[in-house]
């Protein structure tokens, strides 16, 4: 709590990008078949943004999104994360940065189907923080957040796809990240809690003042973010502001 | 732990079965039995080389026929020492008296004199001789019957003079007639003197006449055939008539029991040892209170349902039981253990035993001392452990040969059966839950937690199938305990125990031991810390396994496969 609140009301700052991104470029290989997944990406990401990545499948969105999640690394060029050379750093240095710095939202949720909403949110903290009750206490807490307080003991399987939603919202929230990253988070959804499961999002991100990167084919989402990034092919073709 | 329940179990019955010497604290086994009738040995006469050969009344011992056939003086020993069964009877009082008695015949075994015992204990290797005495009893009563009678008759010679039979007068007038044709022809061949005749012959005086050498048979023809019958002397033939002069009928009741010298003084050697006793307290050292006293097995206390304490009348003289045993000398269990002097005393075999246990200060030197004594006792049969497993045969044989052949090999295989299942299980599952590993790595999890988390699952499971093969197990082997199969096990080597009377009456001098023994699967500690602790090395394998699968997710890789 302390962290999250520490961040709390702190939207838009301006000062120095929160991402760097020069010439990335991501290239996969299987066999003898290459896929340039990216193609020698230049960006600039400010903190406290909403950013919404759109495209066709096989555009680059997820790639740039490993990539912004610390869960990968170019294959050439550079990446930045709050000043700091992700692209030569190893698998233990990024594992910390993403534990604390980068909070992740999954299409399906990816919440763990033998523990119940709030051991989801738990688990989160449990490289960072050894203590079960602070950290019992902290998901109750942000489970309370986005409205689930009345569902902690219940198991995934008991909630609804807007529940389970919220709870990996809470869980991505569980280390008042600098940056939260949702992979088509609104895929599974129909939409009335696409909607509810935006409106949080905005709320959450004005509370907390996290930076928001989606990743989204739905135009409706796309609207509710400040900043539009559209891949094609590996490449950025259009960069806008709402 | 099923497997190594009933291994175990094949185990302890072999122990059991097939090394019955050890659990007396004997190596060797010395006794004296009637080898079977289909010998082919030689007859040659050795001259016996110890100082018991041709022994004490009742037969010559080690006497040097090769061990495998009586000679005459054995043969008869062991007649005699058997006979009280066929006419004992005869002893115990007049015909229609009332009995009950016990006989103690050696069956089988045949006994001699306790001092090889010495001989035995200077064979070098030896660290102890003990001897023993183990025989058959028989337990009659009923009313003596009476006896088979001998009469010799004949041989006599019977010489009598009779009284002719009165003669008819036409006999006289025929008799008359032949004489005087006789006399007339003497008479005319001038043998006759004058003076007339007699028939009855004789010398007539002055001018009578004389009969010439022959006449008398002459005149024998004159006589009539009753005449000549009454004359002849009669020889009875000579014949000895054995006859039963009134059937021996009797309502004689049989039952028969095995009984044990042991040396009290002597308690960890000996057919049953003090280790094996199960209740109440051992023989007491003091010859004079040991003298009435007795152990009895469990087996047969059981079936007979005598106590500690309960005392038991033979012969008309009351012993006490002073302790329940459970011997396991296979072959060679007696239902009733007396103190040696004592049995002895009461089968009339003072100073004699027939069996001499024997204990060998190294185990390596085992047959080298059972040589050398079958050469200081010759016509000894010298038993050792081996030999008698040798001579084991049956399905508990046959089981264990299969447990030591299959059982180590599929005890493995099913191991790593497990252990293979394990794994792939844990693999399966591992690749079930990439999304959920994927998602750990990617909100800050290492590999090494993730690996750790993973480990720590399978170990988890690992105890609870521990917890539940072990019960599982325990089971099993209660069920294999409760019904399991009995193993028969027959044994050609240890002749003592299967001596019996009527096969002694019937010539049937083969002597083998078939017993069966109810396989168990008995739960030791030490099996569930294996079973316990192969399913924990199984979790732990498959926990490896799994970890190294889950660390080779990239978190990456998990998320792509997500979108």
């Amino acid at each position: 709590m302390t962290e999250v609140m520490a961040n709390e009301g702190t939207t838009n700052v301006a000062g120095p990008p929160l991402y760097e991104l020069r010439g990335v470029t991501r290239v996969y290989s299987k066999g003898n078949v290459v896929v340039n997944a990216l193609r020698g990406i230049d960006l600039d990401l400010a903190r406290g943004e909403t950013i919404a990545l759109e495209g066709p499948s096989g555009s680059g969105k997820t790639t740039l999104l490993q990539l912004l999640g610390a869960l990968d690394i170019p294959t050439a060029g550079q990446i930045r994360f709050g000043g700091r050379s992700l692209e030569n750093e190893s698998d233990k240095v990024l594992t910390e940065i993403r534990s604390k710095e980068i909070g992740f939202v999954f299409q399906q949720f990816n919440l763990i189907p033998t523990l119940t909403a709030d051991e989801n949110v738990a688990i989160a903290m449990v490289p960072r923080e050894p203590s079960r009750e602070k950290r019992a206490a902290r998901a109750q807490e942000l489970l309370a957040q986005v409205g689930l307080e009345h569902r902690l003991g219940h198991l995934p399987s008991r909630l609804s796809g807007g529940e389970q939603q919220r709870v990996a919202i809470a869980r991505a929230l569980a280390n008042a990240p600098e940056v939260v990253i949702a992979d088509e988070p609104t895929g599974n959804l129909d939409s009335s809690n696409a909607k509810e499961f935006m409106a949080l999002l905005h709320d959450l991100q004005e509370r907390f003042g996290v930076t928001i990167i989606i990743a989204t084919h739905d135009e409706e989402v796309a609207s509710h973010a400040q900043r539009r990034l559209r891949l094609r092919d590996g490449s950025i073709i259009s960069d806008t502001k709402n | 732990m099923g497997i190594i329940g009933v291994s175990q179990g094949l185990s302890d019955a072999q122990t059991k079965a097939l090394s019955p010497l050890g659990s007396v604290g004997t190596d060797i086994i010395v006794t004296r039995t009637v080898a079977p009738t289909t010998s082919t040995a030689t007859t040659t006469t050795t001259t016996p080389t110890n100082r018991f050969a041709g022994g004490a009344p009742g037969g010559g011992f080690f006497a040097g026929q090769g061990g495998t056939a009586l000679n005459s003086s054995d043969a008869a020993a062991l007649a005699s020492a058997n006979s009280s069964v066929i006419t004992d009877l005869a002893k115990l009082g007049p015909a229609g008296t009332k009995f009950t008695h016990d006989f103690f015949v050696p069956g089988t075994l045949i006994t001699f004199p306790s001092a090889a015992v010495s001989d035995v204990a200077k064979v070098k290797g030896v660290t102890s001789a003990v001897g023993a005495l183990s025989l058959d009893a028989l337990h009659e009563t009923g009313t003596v019957p009476k006896i088979t009678a001998s009469v010799k008759t004949g041989g006599q010679t019977i010489s009598t003079t009779v009284k002719p039979p009165t003669l008819t007068a036409a006999q006289q007038a025929a008799e008359r007639s032949c004489i005087q044709a006789i006399v007339s022809k003497q008479i005319g061949t001038g043998t006759t003197g004058a003076g007339g005749t007699h028939p009855s012959g004789g010398t007539g005086g002055g001018g009578g006449f004389q009969f010439r050498a022959g006449s008398s048979s002459a005149f024998a023809k004159c006589l009539t055939p009753a005449q000549k019958a009454y004359q002849q002397d009669v020889v009875v033939p000579e014949q000895t008539v054995n006859e039963v002069l009134n059937p021996p009928t009797t309502n004689t009741q049989t039952s028969t029991y095995t009984v044990a010298g042991v040396n009290p003084s002597d308690p960890t050697a000996g057919l049953v040892t003090k280790a094996q006793l199960v209740k109440g307290t051992w023989l007491s050292t003091n010859p004079t209170t040991a003298k009435s006293q007795v152990l009895v097995t469990t087996a047969y206390a059981s079936q007979k349902g005598l106590k500690v304490g309960q005392t038991l009348t033979i012969n008309s003289v009351s012993y006490k039981i002073v302790g329940l045993v459970n011997p396991t000398l296979t072959g060679d269990v007696s239902d009733i253990y007396f103190s040696l002097s004592n049995l002895q005393s009461l089968s009339t075999n003072t100073s004699r035993i027939n069996e001499i246990l024997v204990s060998v200060a190294n185990a390596k030197d085992v047959n080298t001392v059972a040589k050398a004594i079958k050469k200081e006792l010759p016509g000894a049969t010298v038993l050792t452990s081996a030999s008698l497993a040798d001579q084991v045969t049956g399905s508990l044989s046959n089981a264990r040969k299969l447990a030591n052949d299959l059982g180590g090999a599929l005890a493995l295989l099913i191991l790593l059966a497990a252990f293979l299942i394990a794994g792939l299980l844990t693999l399966s599952n591992v690749s079930k839950r990439v999304r959920e590993i994927g998602s750990l790595r990617a909100i800050g999890w290492s590999r090494g937690r993730v690996v750790r988390q993973i480990m720590a699952e399978t170990l988890g499971i690992g105890v609870l199938g521990g917890v539940v093969g072990v019960g599982i197990g325990a089971a099993i082997c209660l069920i294999i305990g409760a019904v399991g199969p009995g193993l028969t096990v027959t044994s050609t080597g240890l002749a003592v125990g299967a001596s019996n009377v009527s096969g002694l009456l019937h010539q049937t001098t083969t002597a083998s031991v078939a017993s069966t023994i109810h396989l168990t699967a008995p739960i030791r500690f030490l099996t569930i810390v294996i079973a316990f602790a192969g399913a924990l090395l199984g979790g732990l394998v498959a926990g490896a396994v799994g970890g190294w699968r889950a660390a080779r997710l990239s978190p990456a890789s998990a998320l792509r496969d997500l979108g």
